[in-house]
């Protein structure tokens, strides 16, 4: 009889405890995992990007020698990241200074969540935010206040594998090539059965693949009002097809690039070719074999309309409006901002700086790669007939939710790229819903 | 017990005792800090959890609406969540019975005298002590179809986690193998517990090792046998990080697969819907309730107390 009730005691605790833990485990984990550190009166900065890590280390390491303040840099995956900022914004324990990212920034600055800083600015000698590159500057800004100070810009280059061009005798990617040269070429890299690859496209990231594609067709992704989907545009759907016909005849199959990312594939000599951004530079500098056989042209353009297109985003360094010492996050964010320190950033080769006159320093951070392709695609065309064209990252109040949706709902497409059409025209429906419904 | 005792007796406005003060104060003094943990980490989550579930929830908790039942109604034409739920059936379906086969066997073997044996325990509990991400990401490179050890191996060409067909298998067996060594050493526990003159007993009536397991061990190992499968079920059907960990979101077994915290992850964290993700998971609250129920009652027919 004890037994019993012993048993069931257990049972029915264990049934209480297990679901609470499926009803809240992700928020009550996010809120106190990491809240241990703040106490120590270490200064919590929080990033995504591992590559960038010893680089941004150093440079916090020498604000710690000029101020005296500790900084602890925080690396998150970018999912559990804002998984994480997320809870915290809701829980009032956020990192004190973190980086800020166009998909977020909106909804972040108008719930409040991100310290404002136009007063710090107007007194800092340091700052002056005509220096950064406007793009930029312009997602984080919000009804004509600043909330973050631009880190770094990125642009999409297209990264190639000399030693598979050798080996097949074909000349290397140049700026003068169009998509279709791509799509020619990697057509007589690719090798099915001895499994490989002319070029790689990650679907799961729609900055440094597909979107460049539709920009430079003619399409759109968001209108410029930030209102409405381009998905079913003509145009857009132009280069989806081409999109597809790039998956169906030159990628590797849509479940070899689900289970292995396609940078793994290209730094593995399995994809001959890879659309990237420049953030990835650090990565492929420390990966060997990459450092060894591979290189960068500039992203192709498209033969009609001419136009060479990069989306380009920018990371800002931003500060939690909750912090306990407002004045120490933007003494960080100002030595992170200051002109020396980003001429630091880009030396060190952690990422193009956001700050103007910075380009050479990066240029120059490695001479493994011809890096000038990822700077001159914000520059005027050297081909002629041939518009540069820096299209501002797509965003709308909480544009997580439509990029989201749309990886989730144009796999069916990835896999089987006649349903590209019917999926794309479906998705847009649903984009705009999403849009119409989105909180202001 | 006797705490509750005189728990009881107190309104019948007897004078207590000081033996009796005692017994309560201290009997209060042990149970508070588990207490205040279940109700601030369990039932506090669970009924805002139920309260959100009819709201519209704004961005970083603030602003909720309360709209009622629109969030369920909308759920029942999900046509995913339908699908999600047969997906979580079907994953437990294999892992619990699976894993507690396999384990009772095991644990069987282990509980004899043999060279190694702790050795093997070591073995088979290790995979519990692995962060469960660890695991997932060592899976997922063993089930990779390119470069997998599993296709190399063996020389085949199957896509162990993008086939629709096969994906839900896949991620099962990881979770049979995953959770083995806890039923193991439960029922090792359960086995030490059985005298050993029954065995004795059955070998003198000539009794062959397999009749000895199925009339002596299984009956008297039923109560451990009942806890684990509870606590598996429950388990089984929260099932999210190792689908989140191995299948990527462009996998296109992904809705075969994904189960109903997998959904709930995804409309809650990176949809930002609060209000509907705890709507999914209010179901889910329901059906393991479910579930249990008829547990609890199908265990009079075959759990054995003393």
């Amino acid at each position: 009889m004890k037994k019993r009730l012993i048993s069931a005691l257990l049972v029915s605790a264990m049934c209480l405890s297990l679901t609470a833990c499926g009803g809240s485990g992700g928020s009550s984990d996010g809120g106190s995992s990491d809240g241990g550190g703040s106490s120590s009166g270490a200064f919590r900065v929080a990033i995504w990007d591992n590559n960038q890590q010893p680089g941004i280390q150093e440079i916090c390491d020498l604000f710690t020698e000029e101020t005296g303040i500790d900084v602890q840099v925080e690396v998150k995956e970018w999912d559990s990241y804002w998984t994480l900022l997320e809870a915290g914004a809701s829980g009032g324990d956020m990192p004190d200074v973190f980086w800020m990212h166009a998909n977020n920034s909106q909804i972040y600055m108008n719930n409040d969540m991100l310290l404002k800083l136009d007063d710090y600015i107007d007194k800092s000698d340091k700052i002056d935010m005509d220096k950064y590159l406007p793009q930029v500057t312009a997602l984080y800004t919000y009804d004509g206040s600043y909330y973050a100070i631009p880190k770094d810009y990125d642009t999409i280059a297209l990264w190639y594998n000399k030693t598979m061009f050798d080996e097949a005798g074909l000349e290397y990617p140049n700026e003068n090539w169009t998509w279709d040269d791509l799509y020619d070429t990697a057509l007589k890299l690719t090798d099915k059965d001895a499994k490989k690859y002319g070029y790689a496209l990650n679907v799961t990231n729609d900055q440094d693949s597909y979107w460049n594609i539709i920009y430079s067709k003619g399409g759109y992704v968001l209108s410029d009002d930030h209102k409405s989907s381009g998905y079913d545009d003509p145009k857009t759907l132009e280069a989806m097809d081409f999109v597809g016909k790039l998956l169906s005849d030159v990628c590797p199959p849509a479940s070899v690039m689900a289970e292995t990312q396609t940078d793994v594939l290209f730094q593995s000599g399995t994809a001959a070719m890879i659309t990237q951004g420049s953030w990835m530079v650090p990565a492929f500098k420390q990966n060997e074999y990459t450092a060894e056989n591979c290189d960068v042209a500039m992203i192709p353009y498209d033969k009609e309309t001419g136009i060479r297109a990069s989306i380009c985003n920018g990371l800002g360094w931003a500060a939690a409006a909750s912090t306990k010492r407002p004045d120490d996050c933007w003494k960080l964010i100002e030595w992170l901002g200051s002109e020396e320190m980003q001429i630091k950033q880009a030396e060190l080769g952690v990422t193009m700086s956001a700050y103007e006159g910075t380009s050479d320093a990066w240029a120059s951070n490695t001479d493994l790669f011809n890096l000038a392709a990822h700077l001159d695609m914000a520059e005027e065309s050297a081909v002629e007939g041939v518009e540069n064209k820096v299209v501002e990252y797509p965003f709308t109040y909480n544009a997580v939710k439509w990029t989201s949706q749309c990886q989730k709902d144009l796999v069916a497409a990835w896999d089987d790229p006649s349903l590209m059409e019917e999926k794309c025209k479906e998705f847009a429906g649903t984009m705009n819903d999403i849009i119409a419904s989105e909180s202001k | 017990m006797t705490n509750s005792k005189s728990e009881a007796k107190a309104p019948a406005k007897q004078k207590m005792t000081t033996w009796e003060k005692n017994q309560l104060f201290w009997g209060w003094l042990f149970i508070i800090p588990t207490m205040l943990g279940l109700i601030i980490l369990n039932l506090y989550p669970i009924v805002d959890t139920i309260y959100q579930s009819m709201c519209k929830t704004g961005d970083f908790g603030k602003g909720n609406i309360f709209v009622g039942f629109e969030n369920f109604s909308r759920m029942f034409g999900d046509s995913e969540v339908w699908q999600a739920l047969l997906n979580t059936i079907k994953y437990a379906i294999i892992e619990v019975p699976f894993s507690i086969c396999f384990a009772l066997v095991l644990a069987v073997l282990l509980n004899r005298k043999m060279v190694g044996r702790s050795a093997y325990r070591a073995i088979f509990f290790l995979p519990m002590i692995v962060a469960p991400a660890a695991v997932a990401m060592v899976w997922r490179w063993l089930y990779n179809s390119q470069f997998g050890l599993l296709n190399n191996l063996f020389g085949l060409k199957v896509e162990w986690i993008s086939n629709p067909k096969i994906a839900w298998i896949s991620i099962a067996i990881i979770g049979v193998w995953s959770i083995l060594g806890y039923n193991i050493v439960l029922f090792i526990s359960g086995l030490q517990e059985i005298p050993h003159d029954y065995y004795e007993a059955a070998d003198i009536d000539g009794a062959s090792g397999v009749q000895a397991f199925f009339n002596i061990t299984i009956p008297l190992l039923s109560p451990t046998i009942f806890f684990v499968l509870i606590t598996r079920v429950i388990g089984a059907l929260q099932v999210f990080d190792l689908i989140y960990m191995v299948m990527d979101q462009s996998n296109k077994a992904l809705p075969k697969v994904e189960s109903l915290v997998y959904l709930f992850y995804r409309e809650s964290f990176d949809f930002g819907d609060k209000g509907y993700g705890s709507t999914i998971v209010v179901l889910l609250l329901i059906v393991i309730l479910i579930v249990t129920v008829f547990q609890m009652i199908g265990q009079k027919k075959w759990v054995h107390y003393e």
